[in-house]
């Protein structure tokens, strides 16, 4: 039961940490975000199931064709619902990040249909058993890829120079505009980035959990829970967080309830927000006077 | 909407069950009006405070569970549940208001969603108690059309209760956090305990809502209070108009009717809710309400409204200014030092062992080269920041570590380098807010206008109109703060900062950006000040004429040392001074 938990916990855990580093970067560079990110892994299993079940191409094709359809989606949710309100006051672009990402589920429940599917994944054939301890090969390779990829874009930001260019805007954006760096599609790039991450846990997840497109917001929500958590501004707090997260949940689950879950997750939010109010690892924002 | 306006529409809302007994119209109709409620009350946190809440769903539970649970198990009559469901509420909102609110922005966000999304995982859970999954049932329910009126009663109250709050010193207070949260604490006002108020009055009408919906249905269910309840409550609100009293009208009509309208459109219901919140952020920043009048006025081009006549100006009304007298009898000797003053930043120096004492009742100026720490002084002692070490004090009373809006109380008030008045509020309310400062009555007070609170409210206007006079503002009383020419929103900020009858008045750079001819009246009023016995100032100025020609006293700033400190003559002797601005050789 533990080994199984732990198993779970992590697989988990390092999704829910992927889908956050994508709330860490686009607050990084342009202090928004989109709040239906949980939508975007939702569209990267559907697209997926779409292209790699649905038509039956290849998987590696299938995988390239749901990045790109899923940078597209995280530009255009930039150029929509953010750019608009880039300065302005945080409800704008809060409720129009919520608004495109239901429009995205309402058309994901007209074109895919409103009930669940089954991913098939060859991870899912036969589960490996260790003592009386069974689970499937897709688990383990859900937080092995998750937290591969995770250093994958940390080593985009410090060795690449176009993430040093969006660090740099990250860091100061008036100083990096006056260096010419074009800060408009900085925070688009990191919008189709942070779409990306999404996606790619989306594809992970689907054998999981099945694909539907109500999926996203309850995975959506947990991912904004580990990013509080962990503190907005800290990736590796994120990750952490992430990977306690779904401890926390595997077990809660396990030893309680599956229902009680959600509240213990939740009222772990509320708890580290009354004591550390910017998250385990996060900066207090500056205060402006 | 115009007096009639509101006439007419009650009128119609009161007729309708005369001429219908169609129990699904009266159904849509009370459907309406609970979702004005829940509005109304959430304009005044998301509307006036500016304040987003994703978890207002979960109060309306709390609402509808308690009123649900007090009719079936404790056996409470209709009146004495939905009272007991208005109480619990108000409570939980405020408990949730004060883990919620230190923070802001996305973490704000999600302490209500987490607050909304716990909510409807305990009434799922704890099925002794809530019925789980399958609700509470066999509520009783009064009869059809006595229970339309409770609820249009209900609703119209709302609307009043938050009309009479916005006109209040409560309602500008919710709107100067909203627009500055910097500012409203240098007049004294705690951001944090505003907003924990507004959150309250908030809960309190969703419960109240919640409660009426119980009665409504006679049957709830966890179904009804999901996180989708709490998006669709602010898109009612958005779409109506934020900060608008009639807002939550419009929103909440359109809100219900519309899908009632299209339910062959069901499978479509997300896009439409969606496009809706899309249209009501881009085009429509202040609602269809906002919208139509706007038109309205550009139509008719109606005169700006007349300012309020004044009552009891000058005469017994209890004078909530507080300063003056304060200064009286005090003990000689400097009004604020301090000492040994150190602050940097990473590791730039802004302020090194800096000293300063500012006498009562002089012109204090701190000159100095850009870069020398004259603002970070004024943050200091206004305390926006803490200093790294040294001791300040106020009338010998340490005020080293407190927050802005304790100073402010304690009597130091200023201005900003770039003039921080309160937008959405009129150039006479923006001074109101000071003249108020932390005294701002009960809420309960201010919701139902009572008589105590009108006669404060009088005797902040009058105050605030004398100041508005005294500086040549009150041609401008009832212009949009944010829509005054530079010069005059200085002016503004003063008449601010002196409305809260500071025992110090900092000014930071208040010549920037006037014309010589304002700068030589700004030289009359500082001296006038001082003839008439009001606060202490310190002046942190570039404006050379202007410093050697009012100040009692300067002391210069370099590297964030105090480099020279003396009479205005002596100042202009100093080596050390000419060096530092001239660059002469050390």
């Amino acid at each position: 039961m533990l080994v199984q938990l732990v198993v779970t916990g992590l697989a988990l855990g390092s999704m829910y940490g992927l889908v956050a580093l994508g709330y860490h970067i686009t607050w990084a560079t342009s202090r928004t975000m989109n709040f239906s990110q949980g939508h975007a892994v939702m569209a990267g299993a559907v697209v997926a199931y779409t292209v790699f079940v649905a038509l039956g191409w290849p998987f590696p094709l299938a995988l390239v064709i749901t990045l790109a359809a899923l940078a597209c989606y995280g530009a255009l949710v930039e150029r929509i619902a953010v750019r608009p309100f880039f300065l302005r006051a945080s409800p704008a672009w809060l409720l129009a990040t919520i608004a495109v990402g239901i429009i995205a589920e309402n058309v994901a429940q007209l074109t895919f249909g409103k009930d669940a599917r089954a991913f098939p994944s060859p991870f899912m054939q036969k589960p490996i058993f260790v003592g009386s301890a069974g689970f499937y090969p897709q688990e383990l390779l859900v937080p092995v890829v998750g937290l591969l990829l995770m250093g994958v874009v940390q080593l985009f930001y410090h060795r690449t120079s176009y993430g040093k260019q969006l660090k740099a805007v990250a860091w100061n954006r008036e100083a990096a505009g006056l260096m010419g760096i074009n800060i408009p599609r900085a925070v688009m790039a990191s919008y189709a980035l942070s779409a990306i991450l999404a996606g790619v846990a989306g594809v992970l997840l689907a054998p999981l959990l099945n694909v539907a497109p109500q999926m996203g917001t309850i995975i959506g929500l947990k991912a904004f829970a580990v990013a509080i958590i962990g503190g907005l501004t800290s990736a590796p707090g994120i990750v952490i967080a992430g990977l306690g997260y779904g401890l926390v949940e595997a077990f809660t689950a396990g030893y309680i309830s599956t229902r009680a879950r959600e509240i213990v997750g939740f009222g772990l939010v509320i708890l580290v927000l009354i004591l550390k109010p910017w998250g385990l690892m996060g900066d207090k924002p500056s205060r402006r006077v | 909407m115009d007096r009639l306006g509101w006439a007419a529409l009650a009128a119609a809302a009161a007729m309708i069950p005369l001429f219908t007994s169609n129990t699904y119209y009266l159904y849509v109709a009370m459907s309406v009006g609970l979702l004005t409620i829940v509005t109304a009350g959430l304009n005044v946190l998301v509307g006036f405070t500016g304040q987003t809440s994703l978890g207002h769903a979960g109060l309306y539970a709390f609402g509808a569970y308690t009123a649900a649970l007090c009719a079936t198990r404790a056996g409470l009559g209709e009146w004495a549940a939905i009272a007991a469901a208005i109480v619990v509420t108000s409570v939980v909102g405020a408990a949730v208001a004060a883990a919620a609110l230190r923070v802001s922005g996305p973490y704000l966000a999600m302490v209500t969603i987490a607050f909304g999304l716990i909510v409807e995982g305990v009434l799922i859970e704890w099925g002794s108690v809530t019925g789980g999954p399958g609700g509470i049932f066999n509520i009783p329910k009064p009869a059809l059309r006595t229970h339309y009126w409770t609820v249009m009663l209900a609703a119209a109250l709302a609307l009043w209760l938050t009309a009479n709050l916005r006109r209040s010193a409560w309602g500008r207070a919710f709107l100067a956090v909203k627009s500055s949260e910097v500012a409203a604490e240098s007049l004294g006002l705690s951001s944090y305990y505003v907003r924990i108020a507004a959150f309250t009055v908030s809960a309190a009408f969703t419960g109240a809502a919640g409660a009426l919906f119980t009665f409504l249905n006679g049957y709830i269910s966890p179904d009804s209070f999901t996180l989708q309840t709490s998006i669709l409550f602010l898109l009612a609100l958005l779409f109506g108009g934020l900060g608008r009293i009639a807002g939550p009208v419009a929103g909440s009509l359109a809100l219900t009717i519309l899908p009632e309208l299209l339910t062959r459109l069901l499978d479509y219901r997300l896009i439409l809710y969606g496009a809706l919140l899309l249209v009501s952020i881009y085009w429509l920043p202040e609602g269809v309400v906002g919208k139509v009048s706007k038109a309205r006025r550009a139509g008719s081009r109606t005169p700006s409204p007349r300012p309020l006549p004044l009552q009891g100006r000058g005469s017994k009304t209890p004078s909530p200014q507080r300063g003056e007298g304060r200064g009286e009898g005090q003990p000689h000797g400097p009004l604020l030092t301090a000492e040994g003053v150190s602050l940097a930043f990473g590791g730039v120096t802004a302020l090194a062992d800096a000293n300063v004492a500012v006498d009562g009742r002089s012109i204090h100026a701190v000159i100095g080269p850009n870069g020398a720490g004259k603002t970070t002084l004024v943050n200091v002692l206004s305390g926006y920041y803490a200093p790294d070490s040294g001791r300040l004090a106020l009338r010998g009373r340490r005020i080293d570590g407190l927050p802005p809006y304790a100073v402010a109380r304690l009597g130091i008030a200023r201005t900003f380098q770039t003039a921080q008045v309160f937008g959405g509020l009129s150039a006479r309310e923006n001074v109101a807010v000071g003249v108020a400062g932390p005294r701002l009555g009960a809420v309960l007070g201010a919701l139902a206008g009572t008589p105590g609170a009108r006669a404060r409210e009088a005797a902040i206007q009058a105050r605030a109109q004398a100041l508005l006079e005294a500086l040549g503002l009150a041609d401008v009383a009832e212009e949009p703060a944010e829509a005054l020419a530079a010069g005059l929103r200085r002016k503004l900020e003063i008449a601010r900062a002196l409305a809260t009858g500071p025992l110090l008045l900092m000014l930071d750079e208040p010549a920037a950006g006037l014309s010589p001819a304002e700068i030589t009246a700004l030289d009359e009023q500082l001296t006038t000040l001082r003839q008439q016995g009001g606060p202490a100032v310190i002046l942190v100025e570039h404006h050379m004429d202007l410093v050697m020609a009012v100040s009692d006293r300067i002391t210069v700033l370099d590297y964030g040392r105090v480099i020279a400190d003396g009479t205005p003559d002596a100042i202009r002797r100093d080596r050390a001074v000419i060096e530092a601005y001239l660059g002469g050789a050390p």
